[in-house]
């Protein structure tokens, strides 16, 4: 972040020395300044020469790596911040490296702590809810423990973390597992020394169909609006689902605009690649060491 | 939270949008502006060329632009494209249209496929900015005049002050032979 507060300070100070620093990064299409009152518009993405460079793009780049891809709102985007941060990331990840893993994961994470016996924390859970992009990057680990649960929210770029261990990697069928607040503990507790789980190495990531059951009302969301696929019937009175009917919107799903705005275009997510491209073999050997670790005990 | 949706990948539009899109007021709430933005959509592709206000016009541009650019890249056998294209086009004799027609017609282009032009206001009215959007590559004259220099007077001069060069060569060569 040192070099991000550095290139801003450039930027005030002669937007022609920066160009000169970064070229190829100034002159941009989406560089705006929101205005109050003024509409905002979004020029349309000129992509590389390079015709190319979509079909170099690996198949799984965005799911495995989705923090490389900014934040979609336009009014909060800045070129020059997102490149800045993805070397500071690649920089971190050259340090601590930090394993593929998605949402009903389970994962064990060790943070620096001034406090606790041995100045390091290590905490196991299963991620609920993966969120933000770049450096902001987060997730929250959820565990049950002494009959209370427990939720932390790790920053992934934090320099506090010392280690993201991923104990069982694997998909649940829902993109956010927050109903498991409202479920029955047994489902969201998991033990402190588990050990890391067998995979076969090339393997697709499994997706755990497991169903939940959820404690009875009260709730903190009204899940049966929710659309979950994860849960079993919530045996809620007719009227719930009566109610849920009336707030469905069942249009969204024909908003191509709608759609359009919450991504990076193709174009861009390819461009992005091709930046972090000599980092990548590296950042995939880490990622394929990672589960061959996972292999090893089985073989012994 | 500002994080990019990663289910879907969706090529560029080619075209300047709205950062957020305009709400339209409407008595159906959101569906009934898709309901209206969808007729605009139908007339387009099956006139080739409206005239709407601007607001409308800019709005149904992206939706227009978005629709082509999935018949283009996913063709008629992708089930969730032929969705799509059975919402937006009310009139199903225009789902063959943009199969068949306008994702051949577009399939190399490298610009956007539509173009919005200025048009001048009613009057008397409410002085409402008017634009015609259009289809590239229809079949109607083009509604911009091409602004060609050749018959500027310096132009002229320096046409004939070339053949005269031309000429005046030609000469010397055959002299030389």
């Amino acid at each position: 972040m040192v070099m991000a507060v550095v290139a801003a300070a450039a930027l005030r100070s002669s937007s022609t020395r920066l160009s000169r620093l970064l070229p190829g990064v100034c002159g941009e299409a989406w560089g705006h300044q929101a205005r109050r009152g003024a509409v905002l518009r979004v020029l349309p993405f000129i992509p590389t020469q390079d015709p190319d460079v979509i079909k170099k793009m690996p198949e799984d780049f965005r799911a495995v790596y989705p923090e490389f891809l900014p934040g979609p709102k336009p009014e909060y985007r800045n070129r020059l911040r997102e490149k800045l941060e993805r070397q500071d990331m690649l920089a971190r990840r050259s340090v601590m490296p930090i394993p593929e893993f998605y949402v009903g994961s389970i994962m064990a994470v060790t943070v620096a702590d001034p406090n606790a016996s041995g100045k390091n924390n290590r905490f196991v859970g299963i991620c609920i809810q993966r969120g933000d992009a770049g450096l902001r990057a987060w997730f929250i680990l959820r565990n049950v423990v002494d009959h209370q649960g427990v939720e932390i929210k790790y920053e992934m770029y934090s320099p506090l973390l010392q280690s993201i261990e991923v104990l069982r990697l694997e998909k649940r069928l829902d993109d956010e597992l927050l109903y498991l607040r409202d479920a029955l503990p047994i489902y969201s507790t998991f033990p402190l020394d588990m050990e890391p789980e067998v995979m076969q190495e090339g393997a697709p990531v499994p997706v755990n169909p497991i169903k939940v059951q959820l404690k009875p009302r009260p709730w903190h969301e009204r899940w049966e609006r929710k659309n979950l696929q994860g849960v079993m019937d919530l045996g809620l009175p007719e009227r719930f689902y009566k109610k849920a009917k009336l707030h469905e919107k069942p249009w969204e799903k024909y908003d191509l605009m709608k759609e359009y705005r919450a991504t990076i275009p193709e174009e861009e997510q390819a461009d992005i690649f091709r930046e972090i491209s000599p980092h990548y073999p590296l950042m995939e050997s880490t990622r394929r060491r990672g589960k061959r670790k996972r292999v090893l005990p089985s073989i012994s | 939270m500002n994080q990019a949706e990663i289910r879907k990948l969706i090529p560029a539009v080619r075209v300047a949008i709205n950062a957020k899109h305009r709400k339209f007021s409407n008595p159906k709430g959101p569906e009934g502006r898709l309901t209206m933005l969808r007729k605009t959509v139908t007339e387009l592709v099956k006139l080739e060329r409206v005239e709407l206000n601007y607001q409308r016009g800019d709005e149904a541009r992206g939706y227009a632009e978005r629709l082509i650019a999935m018949a283009i890249k996913h063709g008629d056998r992708h089930i969730p494209t032929m969705e799509m294209a059975n919402y937006w086009l009310t009139e199903k004799q225009l789902v063959h249209k943009l199969f068949k027609v306008l994702a051949v017609r577009y399939k190399d282009h490298t610009e956007s496929y539509t173009k919005l032009h200025k048009a001048p206001n009613i009057y008397p009215g409410f002085y409402r900015e008017r634009v015609v959007l259009e289809l590239k590559g229809n079949p109607f004259p083009p509604l911009e005049k091409k602004n060609s220099s050749h018959n500027w007077i310096h132009n002229i001069l320096l046409e004939e002050a070339h053949q005269d060069y031309i000429r005046k060569k030609l000469k010397e060569g055959e002299r030389s032979n």
